[in-house]
């Protein structure tokens, strides 16, 4: 056998080997629901901020905390140790990394999608129109 | 309808352009695949109008932007009056459409260069070129066939957008001037509006559109049956690519680190891996070229690397436009309803090309002997390989959105029923690419070494002992005194030291300097240097704005300091004040000043001013502030501050009232702090002809303390006719006021109201600061590689 045909070979199997690997090692979106299932297992949960919660920063400790509902409904609170991202209540979706416990969920990664910052519709106040 | 003030000459013309660049694109295609002399002028003729009105069309976008007519829905999104002219470039490639026009910019600037340069070449190599512009074209075509449209056009009008047709107010011909929302923009995103983003799209899209050259090439060969006479220009362009490529995502890493506070210059997001990959498959590509120019027998591989690095430039496209990125990225543009067109395009070019492959792989021409392996062929081929599977596993990590939305609970074959996720994507990447980065960095410095075809193992080795001791001994000192024995970690400080070494040692004892190879070496140092910098500057990365809360050693959230305005406190090996902020434009700047201990005293070392740009429509955005040295950067953002004005923050001076019902006798318990009875209430009520002229109550209440203290107060209560007047009582001491509000006339109880006083709070900031040692080295490489890049294009041209 060619030397280019085995290392070709090992390329493959590196390749393959590393798939398998991976399929059983990434983690899922979940729903806060699913979190709580899981144990405190590392997951992602895609939620939208809840404004009837409460939300709370306390920068001595550097906590934030907020209510957030995910896309089922349900609604849990959320624990973010790091400072209160900027336009925090401007965001449209939160995209949340963490594990849930019993009394909260705990974010280690948040990221969040503005509306506002890439498609702001041009829209026109309609009820200018008749005045 | 006659609009009053509309542009409409530039909408004709914009789309006039388009449609024109279109057709020309198409022709040109069809012109350049016919046979014969004419149908080949024609092919050029079309090719260069098309490049011209695409210019043109540019040109009337810059034109409309430039002078904000609102009108346009492009331009009121992406600019605005107070937009400083320098950001108007930036502006232009904001939006999909922008950044489209950038792309095909490049690739009609590449195609006319060809139509000179390419020769016997020209009609394949450009006519590849017309395809894939006609296919870029359409995305800002914006036609509508029934209800599916072709493309984007960004010469829209706001009143033509499909959610504003058939509005009352697009009704009323003076709308431009009747409201208000068009007479400014919406502005450009303040992340952008820096010089990063004047400089970095266009130097990335320049890379993207140089790796159609070599894919040009190679699909010219395929479709010639000729492997042969096409190498040496192929090869030209893709060492172009390489350069070109490598330095604009060096750029965007630029960016992020020194404007932008994601902490640091490599994220391993979506966007940033899939600009990455066809780097490191051109990077193949290119090396095999090399090998088939000088010893051959590598045409397969060097064919297929070529090919897959357009296609993957192509996927790239697709993930970042289409929106499927949606959840897992910061920066993927938003959808603008094109990744029907997107996958069609995608599709075309990957069928359409490894077809021809297939088709063509029996007749190429195949190695006659065995690489031996002592032979520098056989390495390179190797190094090729590891860069390949290195750019798969990126791709396919990269991808989980994608498998989510074809095997997916929603998918199109559902094989799980819920959607994966990378959990922790820096990690992920960080852990499987070292290795491969280890190989590659080895194969860089034993390259030089190495012969085509054999190499005297005797000479091989004693031509570097003097590299093998000086890499060992410089990588045994770095990791002794940076603390780093990771042994993954060692061994890619040892490689790349190895590469840096090797490739200098070489250059100037061995080739005494030769400008044929002084571009290679130079760009395989600035290789090493680039992957020592980053090991060296991540792995060491140290947070020195620790405050002292711990939860837990996975948690960070003891990475960021408090504090007080005026306050010095200590971080690091520095003492750190916060002196105060000042407004500069957009900007509010913090003052911050490092000082050293020096016997005991403080002494003044630095300043920074980390920023917050302050923008109404688009929110706020913190900016770092870097204090570079030569062996350390002192990198700091504000994590945290207080925006609120003084009349955001309210006339706060009293919290926590409460109302307080008591009769005579009664008492309180109040704030869990004071007991506060009412001790007597007094009436004053004249009267004259039996009318009640005023009445004035007065509460006399006792405020004792947990001290045993007690103060009296009186507040009065005051009414004549329908007019309530108070008098407050203040204990200054405790800070409590207190107020007879009224009397309940259903139990017939003195209302008071009782509050305390807000202790004014002292400002202060969080800040994150980060140490990044020897970060210039990775900058260094930088500019070695683009210098590298540079001498050996300009020496291989001259060559040839």
């Amino acid at each position: 056998m060619k030397n280019s045909q085995i290392a070709i070979i090992i390329a493959i199997a590196i390749l393959i080997g590393y798939s398998l690997v991976r399929l059983g090692n990434s983690s899922t979106y979940s729903s806060f629901e699913d979190a709580i299932a899981l144990n405190g297992e590392k997951t992602t949960v895609i939620g939208f901020l809840d404004l009837e919660g409460s939300m709370d920063f306390n920068p001595k400790t550097v906590q934030f905390s907020f209510t957030a509902k995910d896309k089922k409904g349900n609604i849990s609170k959320v624990i973010y140790n790091q400072p209160k991202p900027q336009d925090f209540e401007r965001s449209e979706e939160i995209t949340m990394t963490g594990y849930a416990t019993d009394s909260a969920f705990i974010a280690t990664e948040i990221l969040m999608k503005c509306p506002s910052k890439y498609n702001e519709q041009n829209e026109v106040d309609s009820d200018k129109i008749y005045k | 309808m006659e609009y009053v003030g509309e542009h409409l000459w530039a909408a004709n013309l914009g789309r006039g352009l388009t449609a024109l660049s279109f057709t020309m694109a198409l022709l040109s295609t069809f012109a350049y695949y016919a046979k014969g002399q004419d149908w080949k002028k024609l092919g050029r003729f079309a090719f260069r109008v098309h490049a011209v009105s695409l210019f043109g069309l540019i040109g009337t976008l810059f034109f409309i932007m430039a002078n904000h007519y609102f009108e346009f829905d492009y331009v009121w999104k992406h600019t605005s009056l107070d937009l400083p002219a320098r950001y108007l470039f930036s502006a232009f490639w904001e939006g999909q459409e922008g950044s489209f026009l950038l792309w095909m910019f490049w690739n009609a600037v590449l195609g006319f260069i060809l139509t000179y340069s390419a020769k016997s070449f020209e009609g394949p190599v450009v006519g590849v070129f017309a395809a894939v512009q006609a296919f870029l074209v359409s995305m800002v075509l914006g036609v509508y066939i029934g209800d599916m449209h072709i493309g984007y056009s960004p010469f829209i009008l706001v009143r033509e957008l499909q959610d504003n047709v058939g509005l009352p107010w697009t009704q009323f011909t003076d709308y431009l001037t009747r409201f208000p929302n068009f007479a400014d923009g919406s502005g450009l995103n303040p992340l952008l509006q820096n010089y990063w983003m004047t400089i970095h799209p266009p130097t990335l899209f320049l890379g993207f559109a140089s790796t159609l050259v070599p894919f040009s090439y190679a699909i010219a060969g395929l479709l010639r049956r000729d492997y042969k006479s096409w190498i040496n220009s192929a090869l030209i362009w893709s060492f172009f690519s390489v350069g070109i490529l490598g330095v604009g995502i060096l750029m965007g890493g630029a960016w992020a680190y020194e404007a932008l506070s994601f902490g640091g210059f490599w994220a391993w997001d979506p966007v940033e891996n899939t600009s990455l990959v066809p780097w490191l498959t051109m990077a193949a590509g290119a090396h095999l070229l090399l090998v088939q120019k000088n010893k051959g027998g590598v045409i397969p591989s060097a064919l297929f690397m070529l090919i897959l690095t357009f296609l993957l430039v192509l996927y790239s496209t697709f993930l970042t436009r289409s929106g499927v990125l949606g959840d897992s990225s910061v920066h993927a543009f938003v959808d603008l309803g094109l990744s029907g067109q997107l996958l069609i395009y995608l599709l075309f070019f990957s069928i359409g090309s490894l077809v021809l492959l297939l088709a063509r792989y029996k007749g190429l021409p195949k190695k006659e002997k065995e690489d031996r392996m002592d032979s520098r062929e056989f390495w390179m081929f190797i190094g090729a390989l590891t860069l390949l599977i290195s750019g798969l596993q990126i791709t396919l990590s990269t991808s989980y959105p994608v498998f989510n939305k074809l095997f997916g609970p929603e998918g199109l074959m559902t094989l799980y029923d819920k959607d994966k996720v990378l959990s922790d994507p820096i990690d992920h990447y960080n852990a499987i690419q070292v290795p491969f980065a280890i190989v590659i960095v080895l194969l860089i410095g034993a390259g030089q070494f190495l012969s085509y075809r054999k190499t005297s193992t005797a000479l091989f080795f004693k031509r570097q002992i003097l590299t093998l001791a000086a890499t060992t001994l410089s990588a045994l000192l770095s990791a002794w005194s940076l603390k780093m024995w990771n042994p993954m970690y060692f061994l890619l400080l040892w490689a790349s030291y190895y590469a840096i070494i090797g490739n200098l040692e070489f250059l100037i004892r061995w080739a005494k300097g030769n400008w044929n190879v002084a571009g290679s070496t130079v760009a395989h140092v600035g290789f090493g240097l680039i992957i020592a910098g980053s090991l060296v500057s991540n792995a060491n990365k140290d947070v020195i704005s620790k405050n002292k809360t711990f939860i837990h050693e996975e948690f960070p959230a003891n990475e960021n300091l408090l504090i007080h305005e005026g306050d010095t406190v200590q971080m690091g090996d520095y003492w750190v004040s916060w002196t105060g902020q000042e407004e500069e434009g957009y900007y509010l700047n913090y003052n911050l000043e490092f000082f050293k201990e020096n016997e005991g005293k403080l002494e003044g070392s630095f300043n920074l001013k980390p920023r917050i740009q302050l923008n109404e429509k688009m929110g706020n955005v913190a900016e770092p502030s870097t204090k570079h040295f030569l062996s350390k950067d002192i990198y700091t953002h504000v994590t945290y501050a207080d925006l609120r004005s003084e009349l955001e923050k309210g006339d706060e001076e009293w919290k926590n009232q409460f109302d307080l019902e008591l009769l005579q006798g009664e008492s309180h318990f109040l704030y869990g702090k004071y007991k506060v009875q009412l001790d007597t209430l007094v009436v004053e009520a004249p009267s004259s002809d039996g009318e009640l002229d005023y009445v004035v109550l007065g509460a006399g209440i006792s405020v004792r303390t947990m001290q045993d203290s007690v103060y009296k107060i009186m507040p009065v209560y005051a009414v004549q006719g329908d007019k309530a007047n108070h008098v407050d009582a203040e204990i200054e001491e405790l800070g409590l006021k207190f107020r007879f509000e009224r009397i309940n006339y259903e139990t017939n109880k003195p209302v008071i109201s009782a509050a305390e006083r807000t202790e004014e709070e002292e400002p202060f900031i969080l800040i994150k600061a980060e140490v990044f040692p020897w970060i210039n080295l990775l900058w260094l490489g930088s500019l070695m590689i683009a210098i590298g890049t540079f001498i050996a294009i300009v020496t291989r041209i001259r060559r040839s």
